[in-house]
């Protein structure tokens, strides 16, 4: 469980987040979601230790986040970016291999080189494994890095692990923006897994996400189902739009804008 | 072991090679040329029981064996110094001396030669090294403080670059104001010392140079895999466990003292920093151990050739060796640029 | 990429520095090109000028680069600049004795010298005047077993001295001149001031013996980054010594091009001269003969 308490945070005086309570349970894909400069990925950054608050607390399990070394965490919790840029020449396989840097301390032992190899293929980003990194596409690019965060938190039988999304759909095209959310969806439904991410697209957020928080101007404005969370008073006043609700399937729901 | 691993050992092995080879060469030859017999009796004259060595033989092992090493020395200082700035900065066209160290070191050595004629300093051989070594950190120090935000103290890459630039700048005006009010003979040895030189060689040099070049690439080496992390953004970086504001203060302290020191004894000597790394970039990948490792091993064998080139091309008189590496550095730099290749 | 080409790369290098090694297998020492057992490196245009006047140059086998007089002196192998002396390069000479002028640097190559035990000299006198130009080939001539030359020098010095003020009697004018001098060392113009220049002020002196006027009042060499040094002073004639004057390829738009220059009474009669460093930078064994010439270009119009 990862909680969130009071979280304020600015920059100079202009206040990015303000009070922001809100938790995040196991097993579940949770998506933040909110016009632009609402502070989401302030959010992110900040529950995922990045950033300190200027007041609250944030707590992975019970244990203020605080208090944990830089190293323990990286053991536990991993971020997908928007993109990574490298300036110099970086094999495929030395990137995904940097996952496994909080794991060992001078050479990778056998263990990580097969979890290299298992997270790799899991992507389908093998047959790049001695291609340099910056003659990929986007989408390229992103499995690799996908497959290097999961590497990071690659189960080792200890505590929950957490994993955040920071807008890492945004270079990508549509095909890939659904497989993206297929294989997060997979991986959030591990029982020890806490997943947080920040998409854009409403239509995503409503078909994939258990857990919508829809923040604007800093704070949240609503916290629950895609449901209940995305109706269309709310989305006028915070998005200054009118969709049209469409539900679709199993409890789904479709939003259709003019 | 995957095969990239694998050719990298083979590579560092060849590379080890190749610098023996070249210390040889830098023994052997110069405005006076030593055949190996010569150089194993004046070897033999310093064992107890035989006879004093003759006036070549210690020109020898006075003047020509520290000078080899010591240009060995220098030359892995300026090769990882190069690595570590590029490896901080994320950028290939960086060199110490874009921190301010270089700059910093010969404006010491040029106060040193400006005061100490002025105030009698002890010319002691160490008074200058110790000059410049204050120099450079004080410059670096100076732009690590300035490019400090002030909300969270941390310094960007950015802001150390552009500080950098601005020291710099500070620094060369300052050395051009001492140039300007010293008397003509101390103004010629400032002009001297910005082009480099290693006729001053000597086994305290060595000595000293050592422990900087060991201690600092062992340090290096330690950090290495940070280092790494951080090719892929200091966030990322962060993400992966580490502490990055740490890392570029231990990373840069380690830069300045090796570059200080090594410039203390010979004086500016540019390009080997920026065109080391690449090299080896080039032909091996960028991991950070192998590169730490790599620019030890090709900026000695890079420094000797330059060094061979400065005694043997005007011998029995000398070019400073610091027009050699800018003669040198600047094509295959604008070579390197041109490859279409090397991906930036 | 990688693999092969950088195996490429460092047989390449290997082969280059395995000839170096190797291919120098049959080198000997340099051959000495002195037949005599003394064999002097000479750190000094004056005192080299006085040897070969002496008649004793058959002893030195390496001179530094300021060296210019006379002529046959291109013939003996020259070991640099005096401040960016090699240590190395000098003994590769196999000096017995190392004759300089207390201007040699840089200081860690005099102290390897020093270390070396390697014989150092500087003789006392100083060519400062023309009193001391004669005792320093005096003193030159009696370390050089050379007394009665050295008598027949000074007497000319003296003789042709005479005659060259006699000479300049003749001038009525006393032209204001700027000396520009160029500094290797530093790779700037300088300008000679009253007082200064050369050993012990020789410019100034030869210029005001040659019936002119130091223009510029400062003592010592400036350097010419204001302009304000040769406009106020404004001279009537400026001299430019050797080295510098070819620099600029003798073009005399170059020259007024320098800071100052172009503003002044030299400029706008184009009365700018060359002038060898040898005649006029210092005090020596021709110094007495050099008046006159010196005074036929400040006077020229």
């Amino acid at each position: 469980m990862l909680t969130a308490d009071n979280i304020t945070f600015r920059v100079g005086n202009k206040p990015l987040l303000v009070d922001v309570s809100v938790s995040f349970a196991p097993a579940k894909l949770h998506l933040i979601v909110g016009p632009n400069g609402a502070g989401k990925s302030t959010l992110i950054k900040v529950l995922a230790r990045l950033l300190r608050p200027h007041a609250g607390r944030i707590e992975y399990g019970g244990i203020d986040v605080g208090q944990v070394s830089e190293a323990e965490l990286a053991r536990r919790r991993a971020v997908l970016s928007q993109a990574v840029e490298v300036a110099f020449p970086l094999t495929v396989r030395e990137l995904v291999m940097m996952g496994r840097y909080p794991h060992f301390a001078g050479r990778p032992g056998p263990a990580d080189e097969k979890i290299i190899d298992e997270v790799m293929a899991h992507f389908d980003v093998t047959e790049f494994s001695n291609r340099q990194y910056q003659t990929l596409s986007g989408g390229e690019r992103q499995r690799v890095n996908f497959a290097r965060v999961l590497a990071q938190l690659w189960v080792d039988g200890s505590s929950c692990r957490y994993l955040f999304l920071d807008e890492p759909l945004t270079f990508l095209d549509i095909r890939h923006q659904i497989d993206f959310m297929k294989k997060i969806r997979e991986f959030a439904a591990a029982a020890d897994v806490v997943t947080v991410g920040v998409v854009h697209d409403l239509n995503l957020a409503a078909r994939f996400a258990d857990h919508i928080v829809l923040l604007s101007e800093a704070r949240i404005v609503a916290s629950g189902t895609p449901s209940e969370v995305l109706t269309t008073e709310r989305i006028h006043s915070v998005f200054g739009v009118n969709p049209t609700l469409v539900p679709s399937g199993d409890s789904g729901l479709h939003l259709i804008f003019d | 072991m995957t095969k990239q691993n694998r050719s990298r050992r083979v590579l560092l092995f060849a590379l080890v090679v190749v610098t023996l080879l070249v210390l040889a060469a830098s023994i052997r030859f110069g405005a006076i040329d030593f055949s190996t017999v010569e150089i194993t009796r004046a070897l033999v004259s310093l064992l107890p029981g035989h006879p004093e060595p003759t006036l070549d033989q210690r020109i020898l092992l006075e003047l020509r064996l520290p000078r080899a090493i010591l240009c060995l020395l220098v030359g892995a200082s300026l090769g990882v110094g190069g690595t570590l700035m590029q490896a901080l900065f994320r950028n290939p066209i960086v060199e110490p001396g874009l921190v301010g160290t270089s700059s910093g070191a010969a404006f010491g050595a040029a106060l040193f030669f400006v005061l100490g004629g002025v105030l009698h300093i002890g010319a002691s051989l160490w008074s200058l090294p110790i000059a410049a070594c204050a120099g450079g950190v004080v410059s670096t120090y100076l732009v690590f403080l300035l490019a400090r935000s002030r909300e969270d103290g941390r310094a960007s890459i950015v802001m150390l670059l552009l500080t950098g630039l601005a020291v710099n700048a500070l620094f060369m005006s300052a050395i051009g104001f001492l140039s300007y009010i010293a008397r003509d003979p101390q103004a010629r040895s400032i002009t001297f010392w910005s082009l480099g030189t290693l006729s001053g060689a000597s086994w305290k040099a060595v000595e000293i140079v050592t422990v900087s070049i060991i201690a600092g690439t062992l340090i290096a080496l330690r950090y290495a895999k940070q280092l790494n992390a951080l090719m892929i953004g200091e966030e990322e970086a962060t993400y992966l466990g580490v502490n990055v504001n740490r890392l570029k203060w231990i990373i840069l302290s380690v830069n300045v003292v090796i570059v200080a020191v090594a410039t203390a004894f010979t004086g500016v000597i540019s390009f080997v920093g920026l065109i080391v790394p690449h090299i080896l970039r080039m032909i091996g990948g960028a991991d950070n151990r192998f590169l730490i490792a790599g620019s030890a091993l090709t900026g000695a064998t890079l420094l000797t050739l330059a060094d061979l080139i400065a005694r043997l091309s005007v011998r029995p008189a000398e070019l400073p060796i610091g027009i050699v590496t800018s003669a040198v550095g600047v094509p295959v730099f604008i070579f390197l640029l041109r490859r279409r290749q090397y991906v930036f | 990429m990688g693999g092969s080409q950088s195996k490429i790369i460092l047989c390449l290098l290997c082969l280059f520095v395995a000839n170096l090694f190797f291919g120098g297998c049959s080198r000997f020492h340099n051959a000495p090109k002195s037949s005599s057992d003394v064999r002097y490196v000479v750190i000094s245009p004056v005192y080299n000028e006085i040897i070969w006047a002496l008649g004793a140059q058959d002893k030195v086998v390496g001179v530094d680069l300021s060296t210019t007089y006379p002529p046959e002196v291109k013939n003996v192998q020259t070991v640099g600049y005096h401040r960016a002396l090699s240590a190395e390069g000098i003994l590769s000479l196999h000096p017995t004795e190392i004759i300089h002028d207390n201007n040699i640097g840089p200081p860690q190559v005099v102290q390897q010298l020093q270390q070396l035990n390697i014989p150092m000299k500087t003789f006392a006198a100083r060519n400062d005047s023309f009193d001391g130009t004669k005792a320093l080939i005096r003193e030159m001539g009696a370390y050089l077993h050379k007394e009665a030359r050295a008598e027949e020098l000074c007497n000319t010095l003296a003789t042709q001295r005479t005659a060259s003020l006699e000479q300049v009697k003749q001038y009525a004018d006393h032209p204001r001149v700027a000396v520009i001098h160029f500094g290797r060392a530093s790779n700037v113009y300088l300008v000679v001031g009253k007082g200064g220049g050369g050993d012990g002020g020789g410019v100034s002196q030869m210029v005001e013996l040659a019936g002119g006027e130091m223009a510029v009042e400062n003592r010592d060499m400036q350097r010419m980054e204001s302009p304000e040094i040769i406009a106020k002073a404004n001279p009537d004639v400026i001299l430019l010594t050797s080295y510098g004057y070819d620099r600029l390829g003798g073009s005399l738009d170059q020259i007024k091009g320098l800071p100052g220059v172009s503003t002044s009474n030299a400029a706008r009669n184009n009365r700018i001269y060359r002038i060898e460093e040898n005649v006029l930078n210092y005090f020596g064994p021709r110094s007495g003969e050099n008046i006159a010439k010196v005074a036929a270009i400040i006077h020229q119009k």
